[in-house]
């Protein structure tokens, strides 16, 4: 919990540019241990949120604890514990990937020994170290998106930011990405990470905070998320019975053109329910399943109730 | 999906001393970044191709100047000296010239166009100090000015052994052109921390280095009617019946006449500002034979300068300064004027402190901007 001083906690956070109001009211928990989603649409405030908690923006408002402390007023203390991955991947093109890690390393104070280990062991980590020694700038988008998820955790924070990370990365990088963060979470550390691609967060997060207009929305844990009313997409080897019999049962549904059903049900227990009886009737049912992730449907719900 | 394993304990990842300060400075912050900064440096071939064509251009006006100087001092009245000096002086000037041209270039981009690429918050994010990020970055911008140098020494010390030259010029030069361009490093990431846009930075610091070594002259001199007063000045002159034709030298003696008087020594100080007159009033004052024949740009200008720091003379000679013959000698009349001398105090330890003050300026104001958290930020730009 983040009482003993682990952990992020913000209450009523905001921070405008001028007349740009980016961060409105932000509440969040994110705690150790757990992997925390930040979700919501471009402009939602989502990177403005995350420099402040990486202590490089100053809050005009609110109350921000990362690890225990405030960022805004002690800066250090506070970043020796941050890892941040931002979300413009900027490099020193011309240095090495190796090279880029031992002077992070040099920048937290590392000594040139231990820097050298630890690039190594994250090379390794985020398999580039075939590439450790090739310039920045000749590695793809996706493998200089693993090198700043290494660079972020040079020092060995117990607080990671990350901001996007899974974009540009193929199928197999992104796997990898899931396993690294819930590695680090199993090994007690707190990871807010933020993206707009919300089946991948899916997979990988406990809970989630929704961010629309600079404020938090909703918070909620991704099972929770999974439990409430949902749509499920039932397939049928042909499709007239299937709407016949959902016809006749009285359920309500939206058949799409391929002759799939889109039901709305309140949790995997309904779906159960409802695959038995359909399947007992004599429908050639051959696929049921969400249409689309938890977190997906909670934050389309969001939008529709915002309307 | 969730994995059991714990991590390994990651290598050399213990709790490390916190800097307290944004303005603490410790040599392994400073040498990170001075590393990162000479490695991108290093490794770009502009750097290379403008270090060549930097020796090949000194190179070749030094040979044309040694040329010149050749055919002007052929004649033996005028001694090796001045070829020497002459040449010494030419080169060292057009190096300053073309370092005040190169050095706003190394150190405009070093904030903003970092900022621009995003790396600057990578840095900021970690432990290092604004201070630290700012010395490492002009020490790195310093030591490529220095090198641009170090490649324009050969040409220095030839035109040097040219000969002539006390062996202090050549140290005290070398020396002062190194600081004058440290300064202009400062100033160029003073203005980079600044302004959003690398072209923004690089203007203004190139309007700087112009106003330090134009405007300065300009104002100096257009500043001469504000400090010339009207004043009785005592004058050893002719009586006023006179005839100069007379072959009989006047009696001379003391009057007193209404004069305007350029008080040049309340606004010599506009000069110490000049890079050029920096370096020229830095080498050995040389004694007043040799000013008085001295053709090279260096030495005339800090007789120029020192003279203009003298001020006007309390009495004037208006008679003295001519030849009779009496009884069949050529005698020059004595005069009781003394001679006006050029000032004894340098003028160049005002200059480099007013360029101490510049350079200060400048890694102070980087120093603030680059503080964390942003409280504001400057017209467009972002954090990351």
């Amino acid at each position: 919990m983040t009482d003993d001083g682990g952990g992020i906690s913000t209450r009523g956070v905001r921070r405008a540019f001028g007349t740009v109001r980016a961060v409105v009211d932000v509440t969040l928990e994110a705690r150790p241990g757990r992997v925390t989603a930040l979700v919501g649409p471009n402009g939602s405030g989502k990177t403005t949120l995350l420099l402040m908690l990486a202590g490089l923006l100053a809050p005009d408002g609110g109350e921000v604890r990362v690890g225990g402390i405030d960022p805004a007023a002690h800066g250090r203390a506070a970043r020796a514990r941050i890892g941040w991955m931002p979300d413009v991947f900027g490099t020193w093109e011309s240095l090495t990937a190796r090279e880029v890690l031992t002077t992070v390393a040099a920048a937290y104070r590392m000594s040139a020994a231990d820097g050298a280990r630890r690039a190594a062991e994250l090379l390794e980590l985020v398999h580039l170290a075939d590439l450790a020694d090739s310039p920045a700038h000749v590695l793809s988008r996706g493998q200089k998106q693993r090198l700043g998820l290494a660079r972020s955790l040079v020092h060995d924070p117990d607080v990671l930011l990350l901001d996007e990370p899974a974009s540009g990365l193929d199928p197999r990088s992104r796997v990898d990405l899931r396993e690294l963060v819930r590695r680090l979470a199993a090994a007690g550390k707190t990871i807010l990470i933020s993206s707009h691609v919300l089946t991948e967060l899916d997979e990988m997060a406990d809970d989630a905070v929704f961010l629309s207009q600079g404020r938090t929305v909703r918070s909620q844990s991704v099972d929770d998320a999974a439990a409430e009313r949902r749509a499920w997409r039932i397939a049928a080897l042909t499709p007239d019975p299937l709407a016949e019999w959902l016809t006749t049962a009285g359920i309500a549904a939206r058949l799409e053109d391929d002759g799939a059903a889109l039901v709305e049900l309140g949790g995997d227990e309904a779906a159960a329910a409802l695959l038995r009886d359909a399947v007992d009737a004599g429908v050639p049912v051959f696929s049921m399943a969400p249409a689309g992730g938890a977190l997906e449907q909670a934050y389309l719900r969001l939008e529709e109730e915002r309307r | 999906m969730s994995v059991e394993t714990r991590e390994v304990p990651p290598s050399g990842t213990q709790p490390r001393t916190v800097p307290t300060s944004d303005w603490s400075l410790s040599w392994q912050g400073v040498r990170t970044v001075a590393q990162l900064e000479l490695r991108q440096r290093v490794r770009s071939t502009r750097w290379k191709i403008a270090l060549v064509v930097w020796f090949v251009v000194v190179g070749l006006i030094t040979l044309l100047t040694s040329g010149a100087v050749t055919m002007l001092f052929d004649d033996p009245s005028m001694g090796a000296d001045g070829a020497g000096g002459t040449m010494f002086g030419v080169v060292v000037f057009f190096v300053l010239f073309l370092g005040l041209l190169v050095a706003p270039a190394l150190t405009a981009p070093a904030i903003n166009g970092d900022r621009a690429a995003g790396t600057l918050a990578t840095l900021q994010a970690t432990l290092l100090t604004p201070a630290e990020i700012v010395v490492g970055k002009l020490l790195a911008a310093w030591l490529a000015a220095l090198a641009f140098l170090a490649a324009s020494v050969p040409f220095i010390v030839w035109a040097f052994a040219v000969g002539g030259l006390p062996f202090w010029s050549l140290v005290s030069v070398v020396l002062v052109l190194a600081v004058v361009l440290g300064v202009v490093c400062a100033v160029g990431l003073g203005f980079s921390a600044l302004t959003a846009k690398t072209s923004g930075s690089a203007v203004l610091t190139y309007l700087t280095v112009g106003g330090l070594s134009v405007v300065t002259l300009a104002l100096f001199g257009l500043s001469a009617p504000l400090v010339t007063t009207t004043e009785d000045v005592r004058t050893w002159s002719a009586p006023t019946d006179y005839d100069w034709e007379d072959t009989e030298p006047p009696e001379c003696g003391w009057t007193v006449q209404t004069q305007d008087v350029w008080h040049s020594e309340r606004t010599w100080w506009l000069l110490a500002a000049n890079p050029f007159v920096i370096v020229a009033d830095a080498q050995p004052l040389a004694d007043p034979e040799t000013y008085e024949s001295a053709a090279d740009p260096l030495t005339l200008i800090q007789y120029g300068v020192r003279f203009a720091r003298t001020g006007p003379p309390a009495e004037q000679d208006w008679c003295g300064d001519m030849w009779f013959t009496v009884d069949g000698r050529d005698t020059q009349l004595t005069s009781p004027v003394e001679e006006q001398q050029p000032s004894e105090s340098e003028v160049w330890p005002w200059g480099l402190g007013i360029y101490v003050l510049l350079g200060a300026g400048g890694i102070v104001t980087a120093v603030r901007r680059l503080r964390i958290p942003a409280h504001r930020l400057p017209q467009g730009t972002r954090v990351a």
